[in-house]
């Protein structure tokens, strides 16, 4: 079968009604992901034994394939009697699986704060949680921004993952539409190209965001 | 089928989970390293060039780019093997990021190698190869082992075009028996077997070299 580009174009309108279950999974993952990943950092930290613990299970989970991991969820579940929608299985894969990149990338951030500033604040008398929130967080974010966005931006291009556990986001119309016409080649390029367009779209906003946030702590 | 026979099962598939990633590999490492050299040394429209074909196998997700060389080169008149196009994609897809620790490995030299290289007469050419590169691929070595795990985790998306690989198996098995607890646990397992050893080595590798290259280990 030839490549046709009529057909191409006619699926575009269809593909793009999933753009926002996309970007939906993609931007609630992030946060979500941002913060299970501040707090398994944070918990890791507090105790020597649940270091160990939570230094595994990060270590699990960047060890095994986020598909693994979705599977997982989506099939393990319902075993236990919690029947979830696609959508919300798929975001918390998606935040798991990040999660535990993020847990890393703030490890790195908070060990690059000079250790004066944590003598500075115990000195001050600031309890664990007020030394961690008002002296060590803000200091952090400088270190932690790239990193974070660099996550975020693959969060997005995981997205299509949710396709194999049903959810009807890009991929997953796209590969309707193939099973309705027996033409794959066209539906998956377009998707191939929205997501593209979306990649350097949304590269582009994290930088311009990142310089303007970043701003006002650049020496 | 108890938790051993599973895990035996899922087994089977690990002979082409590792043929994908060592095909990955012969993709990936060539074309990290001659991308990321020629992103380094090219100016002006031969940089941009060589910028947008790392762009695109790196900002596009990797199941869109499998799905795409799968089911549209045949119609380009182009057919390939499943076990060559999982190969590629992964491949060129990790190629695209283990380019951008290659350029970045390159960039944190200290100037004043490469002008001494020159001073002594040698050509940019053989200051590359006999002081950069050297250098630049040690300082990499923990990035190059991060992203050695992504290709490993990344096969699993093989399974989608029906390469029976460890996901496949137990996709296999699922349809047989039912015990998802048991079936995604094992493949879990499976997974976390052969990368666990890689991570612990990366986070040792990145303990010795001591060098974050930020913006690179991103997926």
């Amino acid at each position: 079968m030839k490549f046709d580009p009529d057909f191409a174009l006619s699926v575009i309108p269809l593909i793009l009604s999933g753009l926002g279950a996309t970007l939906w999974a993609a931007v609630v993952a992030s946060i979500c992901a941002a913060a299970l990943g501040f707090v398994l950092e944070m918990l890791r930290r507090s105790n020597r034994v649940l270091g160990y613990v939570l230094r595994f299970v990060i270590d699990v989970i960047r060890s095994t394939p986020v598909l693994v991991q979705l599977y997982f969820i989506y099939f393990v579940l319902p075993v236990t009697g919690l029947t979830l929608p696609a959508m919300t299985s798929g975001i918390i894969g998606l935040s798991i699986y990040y999660s535990g990149y993020l847990a890393e990338v703030f490890k790195g951030g908070i060990d690059s704060v000079d250790t004066g500033q944590f003598e500075a604040g115990k000195a001050l008398g600031l309890n664990r949680f007020d030394l961690m929130w008002y002296v060590i967080a803000p200091q952090m974010l400088r270190n932690v921004a790239a990193p974070m966005g660099n996550y975020f931006i693959s969060a997005l291009k995981a997205t299509p993952y949710l396709a194999v556990i049903s959810v009807p986001e890009m991929l997953g119309l796209a590969l309707e539409v193939g099973s309705n016409s027996f033409r794959y080649a066209e539906p998956v390029v377009v998707v191939g190209v929205i997501f593209l367009i979306l990649a350097v779209a949304i590269g582009q906003l994290v930088r311009v965001l990142e310089a303007r946030l970043l701003a006002p702590f650049k020496k | 089928m108890d938790f051993t026979g599973i895990l035996a099962g899922i087994l089977q598939g690990f002979r082409v989970t590792a043929l994908v990633t060592f095909y990955g590999m012969l993709w990936a490492v060539p074309f990290a390293l001659c991308f990321g050299v020629l992103q380094y040394l090219a100016r002006g429209p031969a940089r941009a060039a060589v910028t947008t074909v790392i762009e695109f196998w790196r900002s596009s997700p990797v199941l869109i780019l499998l799905f795409m060389l799968y089911y549209t080169l045949p119609s380009f008149g182009i057919s390939l093997s499943g076990m060559t196009v999982g190969a590629m994609a992964l491949g060129l897809n990790i190629g695209g990021y283990g380019s951008q620790a290659v350029r970045a490995a390159l960039q944190a030299l200290d100037r004043g190698q490469v002008e001494a290289g020159l001073a002594l007469g040698l050509r940019r050419f053989d200051v590359l190869i006999a002081i950069e590169l050297p250098q630049a691929l040690v300082a990499m070595l923990p990035t190059f082992v991060n992203q050695f795990i992504q290709l490993v985790k990344g096969t699993a998306v093989v399974s989608l075009i029906t390469l029976t690989d460890m996901t496949f198996r137990a996709k296999e098995i699922a349809e047989l028996t039912y015990n998802p607890v048991g079936i995604y646990t094992a493949l879990l397992v499976s997974y976390l077997m052969v990368c666990y050893p890689a991570t612990l080595l990366g986070r040792w590798l990145e303990s010795r070299v001591g060098i974050a290259h930020r913006g690179s280990r991103e997926i």
